[in-house]
């Protein structure tokens, strides 16, 4: 099976260079035989890397330690779960499964296009493949994944405890499909760069694909969001990691993309704007990737590091040189009559939030790769941590946070007096009121009050829009509210799906400034019976019980919460020392309720004393954050499940050109 | 827009500054506020933790961490001398290396670091700011005033009405 596994390797490499020639000499002499060649090749190379995933699986299941990857990160008491994590929580693994989901979402591409943009197609396979060639010849020649050891020893070295977390079994794939998924849209970018079909055909095949990828990183990162929260046991979610800070940079632009994206729809303007966001998104998860998997930058996240660096660097500025030539070279085809009639419109206000997010972007980029600049500079190293992301980005993310409540309701064209009173006076008076309430009830905080403010303000202009609708279909057919609500979503799900995600966007704003502003922690040493308050409850350490596995001996603290001397609950925080590698990590103990999240951490324990260590912290808000996540989730999936009633072209769109017309 | 242009531009400039000025002398303003009260939580958020976790002295909870655990003992030592946040951390910064701070310093070469997100910011909306104000002026050149008249704009609802009429006529 390994043989197999390796021998696809190379076969799928000289494949994919079949695939790219074929591809790009198909489309010069207009040769369909040769695209369907070049096609045909693309499918067998996705075929032949899922024998090669294949290949890993069984060795990691079946625990052949003669492979170097299955010794390294396995072992033979690594669950099973953590054994099939395995495939990406080593180095070589996470790039064929990087390339797996590519050649994968390449298939698909090519299956759904057999019969449309067949113009495009070959250059789209071109780069779907050029972006294949790279991995398969890093997993070739630098970080083969069947590479055999001298000897086979009797057990392996198992998986990082850090990365056996049930968490850690759905986030990097989240990730890599959010990263993976950017080159579609990319791919058939390039696409319409090279053939000159510069319309918003490519946009409307790849809107969809967009939205996945964006869903996914959303999710992605979120997933790592609740892995930190879980695992690392610090109280928080979020450290600005340079890790963390490469996975939230394409989500930033792609944010961006999937705005101003409308606009092009809408106004057949920001052609260039959006090409530039499409490169800079699908550039971001490469840099992504090498961030991770190079060790440039230190990172906690960073459990494999090579000499990979050097590879990605030049995969990147070799994409960005053709990529930028390609655009620049059709500047001139992808000018277009752009008009404003108001400074006071949608689509003003849509170049805002593309500027927030992009500077947003620019601020998390170059704070992660200050200390690289420092170094190479001054020769002295510094840290760009937490406090430098906060100061920098919480006006920006309130900034944005404001934008989210005016994008969806101001006019397009032009706003007047009217419709400015009509959408707007309700939640401006709400927001304010909200930061009437909580100034005078004592809070001091003026980040949070600013943020509670606008979250107010955007969630009424959400609702008011909901009501809206609601109303006018009660007036129409008579429907019941729940009926009304239903049918208003399902028949204009773009842009109630996009209210939706908007909700589950407030959410998480209203989490992150809960846990940011009003967070509570303490640190007590405490003995069999000591009781002692946190905030509301009081907790009573009750000692501590140890037991073991084959794998993992447990230390478990049971500490009683009480609340007005009842016991309402018992939270039992955890040190495991994992046996190989001999490594604790912390299980924390969490009992959430809507309002807050009480978190504890058994910090240390003294065996002779019996006195244990107890880290405790009041997270205001923080469930807001996950449960936010699962409304965006479904606010995605609204939007992206087509709608059955047939698409209307806005009232004034402008007419599109016979080439556009043509290709459709 | 052409008659224009200079005074948007001046305009524009003079933006650009301020928000170059605000970029350049917030973080300075806010190290200034905040040298007055020395809380041990804040030297602990300001101060990295050396011990790989890549997290601040406060947030790190490593079991018998060789960094954070000493480095909270000097911050205690260093707050019973009596000395001010600015001072503190200087202590740190002189004994450990720049490293050691949890974000750059606001002089010299790392003042880069806070005003370069603030400044590409600038242009940005400078850039931005000029093409709502080119794009809105192609689309009524002919206006005499500069004003065009006013498109009353449709309601959301007349558009949900709109569009329910629609559907419930087919």
């Amino acid at each position: 099976m390994v043989d197999v596994g390796s021998l696809a390797l190379v076969i799928g490499l000289v494949l994919a260079l079949y695939a790219v020639g074929m591809s790009l000499a198909g489309a010069y002499w207009r040769k369909r035989d040769f695209i369907a060649s070049a096609e045909h090749a693309a499918l067998a190379v996705w075929g032949l890397v899922t024998i090669a995933v294949a290949a890993l699986m069984h060795a990691l299941v079946t625990h052949d330690f003669s492979l170097e990857y299955v010794a390294h990160y396995t072992s033979s008491t690594l669950p099973l779960q953590y054994v099939i994590a395995a495939l990406w929580g080593g180095q070589a693994g996470s790039l064929l499964f990087w390339l797996f989901i590519l050649t994968s979402m390449t298939a698909v591409v090519l299956l759904q296009n057999r019969e449309r943009n067949r113009e495009l197609m070959p250059y789209v396979t071109a780069v779907l493949m050029i972006v294949a060639i790279f991995f398969l010849a890093m997993l070739n020649f630098i970080t083969p994944p069947f590479q055999r050891l001298a000897f086979t020893p009797a057990e392996g070295q198992d998986l990082n405890p850090l990365l056996q977390n049930y968490w850690m079994t759905i986030h990097p794939p989240s990730l890599y499909i959010g990263y993976v998924g950017c080159a579609i849209p990319f791919a058939f970018a390039m696409g319409a760069l090279v053939t000159g079909k510069l319309g918003d055909q490519w946009i409307r095949t790849t809107r969809r694909w967009t939205l996945l990828a964006w869903f996914f990183l959303s999710m992605g990162n979120l997933f790592g969001a609740q892995w930190a929260y879980l695992v690392l046991g610090w109280g928080g979610y979020w450290a600005w990691d340079p890790v963390e800070n490469a996975a939230f940079l394409p989500w930033l632009t792609c944010t961006a993309f999937l705005h101003s994206v409308m606009i092009q729809e809408k106004k057949n303007m920001l052609k260039v704007w959006n090409m530039v966001l499409v490169i800079l998104t699908f550039a971001l998860t490469i840099f992504g990737t090498f961030l991770t998997r190079s060790g440039v930058i230190s990172s906690v996240h960073s459990f494999t590091q090579s000499g990979l660096g050097p590879f990605f660097i030049g995969f990147l500025g070799a994409t960005l040189v053709v990529s930028i030539g390609l655009l620049i070279w059709r500047l001139p085809q992808l000018k277009s009559e752009n008009e404003l009639d108001s400074v006071l419109s949608r689509e003003s206000t849509f170049l805002l939030n593309n500027l927030i997010l992009v500077g947003i972007a620019f601020a998390v980029f170059w704070g992660t790769v200050f200390p690289v600049i420092s170094e190479a500079v001054r020769g002295i190293k510094i840290t760009v941590g937490p406090p430098f992301f906060n100061k920098v980005n919480a006006p920006l993310g309130l900034v944005l946070l404001f934008l989210t409540g005016v994008g969806p309701v101001i006019a397009w064209r032009r706003a007047s007096a009217r419709n400015l009173q009509k959408n707007f006076l309700m939640p401006v008076s709400l927001g304010l009121l909200v930061g009437i309430i909580l100034f005078a009830s004592g809070v001091r905080h003026y980040y949070a009050i600013i943020s509670f403010c606008l979250c107010a303000f955007v969630l009424t202009t959400i609702v008011m829009e909901f009501h809206r609708g609601i109303r006018a279909r009660q007036a129409m057919v008579g429907e019941n509210s729940l009926t009304a609500l239903l049918h208003l979503i399902g028949k204009n799900r773009r842009r109630y799906g996009g209210y939706i995600i908007h909700l589950g966007v407030v959410m998480i704003f209203l989490a992150i400034t809960g846990t940011s502003a009003f967070k509570v922690e303490k640190q007590i040493t405490v003995k069999p019976g000591d009781t002692f308050p946190m905030g509301r409850y009081t907790l009573r350490y009750d000692g501590v019980k140890s037991h073991e596995t084959p794998h993992i001996a447990y230390l478990t603290a049971d500490v009683a919460i009480l609340d007005h001397g009842r016991q309402i609950d018992t939270l039992r925080p955890e040190k495991r020392f994992y046996k190989k590698p001999q490594q604790p990590t912390t299980e924390v103990a969490i009992r959430s309720t809507v309002g807050a999240d009480l978190y504890l951490v058994l910090g240390s324990y003294d065996e002779a004393s019996k006195m244990a260590t107890i880290q405790a912290y009041i997270n205001p808000l923080v469930g807001w954050m996950w449960w936010g996540g699962v409304v965006l989730a479904l606010g995605t999936l609204v939007t992206i499940v087509p709608s059955r009633a047939p698409a209307r072209a806005p009232a004034y769109a402008p007419s599109r050109g016979p080439q556009a017309v043509a290709t459709e | 827009m052409g008659r224009h242009l200079p005074r948007r531009l001046g305009l524009a400039v003079v933006l650009c500054a301020v928000a170059l000025l605000a970029g350049a002398f917030v973080p300075r303003v806010r190290s200034v506020l905040g040298a007055a009260p020395a809380s041990f939580q804040d030297i602990e958020e300001s101060l990295t933790c050396q011990c790989g976790c890549g997290l601040t002295v406060h947030a790190c909870n490593h079991l018998q961490c060789g960094s954070a655990i000493p480095l909270r003992q000097e911050i205690r030592a260093q707050m019973d001398l009596g000395k001010g946040r600015e001072e503190i951390l200087a202590y740190f910064k002189s004994k450990y290396g720049e490293k050691i701070l949890s974000s750059p310093t606001t002089s010299g070469f790392n003042i880069l670091a806070w005003v370069t997100p603030f400044f590409m910011l600038a242009i940005g909306g400078l850039l931005v700011g000029l093409t709502i104000l080119r794009w809105s002026a192609r689309s009524h050149p002919a206006a005499p005033t500069g004003e065009a008249p006013e498109i009353p704009a449709p309601s959301p609802y007349d558009k949900i009405l709109e569009k329910e009429l629609k559907d419930f006529g087919e």
